[in-house]
């Protein structure tokens, strides 16, 4: 796109992006928008992960839950507001994706994927067994609606989900500004160098472990706070939200949109979030179609929707992992 | 005092087996198709109520029923890795987890709409007959579940080490296409290999599931602690994946006997995190 077109469809994106809520009378559904909203934030910081720097986590929904109980508990027992406690969220589990990150982002491939996913099982035991702490599986009732801001001339209150709207809509486009400007950067080409091949990019003398953790623990950052956000969101939280099915869930939004580029995991997550509120069932019914969906999904379209249509359609080869 | 500590000792070995069953079929799995089954404890649990149905249902003796539902699943597993896992062997392995993962929320869920959701118990018969020994007391059942352990990983190691099939098995593991350049039928090989370690889950399902109880979740926590196994062993080991085993299951047993039994699940993860702390070399001599 010329830079002309590529202003013109932003600025019309972000016009749709603003008024959307007004076409939504129900509640519910401007619910489902702000759920999308918190997927695409999980979905694109996991991107930054697997898709660009080709570290495969399977523990993002762990970081999501540990920016969401560090958030909530700072609230709950220090009566700290929203706009301090998102970024500690954020840093908390920014800073345990560091230490996590030092001993495991050593590993490689199957072994890597393989020890995240436990690591994942490990959070979400703690979660339920340090009682003391999180009240287990009760989970965390009452945690307070983000305090009242002044914004042009209007003070958002936060009681309605259209000021929730905005807000996370606020969010997603900071991070995925953040996320653009990391891509498009020399520490961007470094982590794709390392994706494509890990042994070369060290031969030409980019310190991988540097550039894997960077990414892992902005990544997992972002994740803490879109946890924090959901926390102050739904405003109850336990631990059966932030499981390993729950970063299998991510990751497959992230697949399905097309992993390798900068708009594919948004928009594969508000797909994803949208489309199976169509199909409400009962549990069970619906998981086993899930299952069965996303068997089907990975048989028949390997490279993700986006990226197969891509493949057919476009002939471009940018999908290789 | 000391007897407490002997009886944690067997509680370990016969954990300690289970997981051995387990891992062993993981083991065999990843070496060979590549792949990081996550239904395995799927199949574990189907195995476990093929066997309540074959002996609350036809009336067929516990011992029996197990190579029967061995059998079974066998087959189920020639047909999942014919229908799934066929498709996508060469893909990027992102693909064959995610694609497993489907299929274990499938089967789980087809499960608990199928069978409901409380846990059933399986008689074995076995489990009110206590056997003294050297002052050691222990049911039969547990027993029973050492021995089909022990049976089932030595007649494992002679098919693999001693046939013909079973040095074709290795040579896939180690090299696919230079097996396959010598004249190896490769797309059996997977087949056998998925069949056997389905076969091995069931047996494990039926033990475990006869000394605890069968339900459709079942599966799942088992088979995390397995892959904790596989690592801890080394990736593709035979030998490390029964070691590591019966240490897991010791240390579960000791942790949930002496420490905290809430975090009884969680000592197989923290034994994973101090083996990367202590010992990276040994654990990274086995990534790609």
């Amino acid at each position: 796109m010329k830079p002309l077109h590529r202003y013109l469809f932003f600025t019309a994106l972000i016009l749709l992006l603003l008024l959307l809520p007004q076409f939504f009378t129900q509640d519910y559904y401007v619910h489902m928008l702000v759920m999308a909203g918190i997927y695409s934030m999980l979905a694109q910081s996991l991107g930054l992960i697997i898709g660009f720097t080709g570290q495969v986590s399977l523990c993002h929904a762990a970081f999501y839950g540990m920016g969401a109980y560090i958030s909530a508990l700072l609230s709950l027992n220090f009566g700290l507001s929203f706009w301090v406690t998102f970024w500690l969220g954020g840093l908390g589990a920014a800073a345990a994706a560091y230490l996590f990150g030092r001993i495991v982002l050593q590993l490689k491939g199957h072994f890597l994927a393989i020890t995240t996913a436990l690591f994942g099982i490990m959070v979400t035991l703690i979660l339920d067994n340090w009682t003391g702490l999180t009240k287990g599986p009760m989970g965390l009732p009452g945690i307070p609606r983000p305090s009242p801001i002044p914004l042009l001339g209007v003070t958002l209150q936060f009681t309605s989900r259209t000021e929730y709207y905005y807000l996370v809509l606020v969010f997603v486009l900071l991070m995925a500004y953040v996320t653009y400007r990391i891509i498009h950067s020399q520490i961007g080409r470094a982590m794709i160098a390392i994706r494509e091949n890990q042994e070369l990019a060290r031969s030409v003398g980019i310190d991988t472990m540097r550039f894997k953790l960077a990414a892992f623990c902005i990544g997992s950052g972002f994740a803490g706070i879109a946890g924090s956000f959901y926390a102050h969101y739904i405003l109850f939280i336990s631990p059966v939200s932030f499981t390993l099915s729950e970063s299998i869930n991510i990751l497959v939004m992230m697949i399905f949109g097309g992993m390798q580029t900068f708009i594919g995991p948004m928009v594969g997550a508000i797909t994803l979030t949208i489309l199976p509120e169509f199909l409400r069932m009962t549990g069970a019914l619906r998981l086993t179609l899930y299952g069965l969906a996303l068997m089907t999904l990975i048989i028949f379209f390997p490279l993700g929707v986006v990226g197969s249509v891509k493949e057919k359609w476009f002939s471009i080869d940018e999908t290789r992992s | 005092m000391r007897t407490v500590f002997f009886q944690q000792v067997l509680n370990g070995i016969v954990l300690g087996g289970s997981y051995a069953l387990i891992a062993l079929g993981l083991t065999l799995i990843f070496g060979i198709l590549e792949v990081i089954n996550f239904a395995h404890g799927e199949i574990y649990m189907i195995g476990a109520f093929m066997t309540l149905f074959l002996s609350t249902l036809c009336g067929i003796p516990f011992l029996l029923a197990i190579p029967i539902s061995m059998g079974v699943v066998a087959i189920l597993g020639l047909i999942i890795e014919r229908a799934v896992f066929r498709p996508i062997i060469g893909k990027p392995m992102i693909n064959g987890m995610l694609l497993s993962f489907g299929l274990s929320v499938f089967l789980m869920n087809l499960a608990l709409l199928l069978f409901k959701a409380d846990p059933r118990s399986l008689d074995s018969g076995y489990s009110h007959i206590h056997i003294r020994f050297l002052g050691l007391q222990i049911t039969l059942d547990r027993l029973l579940a050492i021995i089909v352990a022990i049976t089932l990983v030595g007649l494992l190691y002679l098919f693999i080490q001693r046939t013909k099939i079973g040095t074709a098995m290795r040579a896939v593991a180690e090299d696919r296409e230079a097996a396959q350049a010598v004249g190896v039928n490769i797309a059996r090989i997977y087949s056998l290999t998925f069949a056997i370690g389905c076969a091995l889950a069931a047996a494990a399902g039926s033990m475990v599931g006869a000394i605890f109880f069968v339900s459709p979740t079942m599966g799942w926590t088992p088979v995390m602690k397995s892959f904790v196994v596989v690592i801890l062993g080394g990736f593709g080991s035979l030998t490390g994946a029964v070691l590591a085993s019966l240490i897991l299951g010791l240390v579960e047993s000791f942790g949930g006997g002496y420490i905290s039994y809430a975090y009884k699940d969680a000592y197989a993860f923290i034994l994973l995190l101090l083996a990367f702390l202590l010992k990276p070399e040994g654990l990274l001599g086995g990534s790609e």
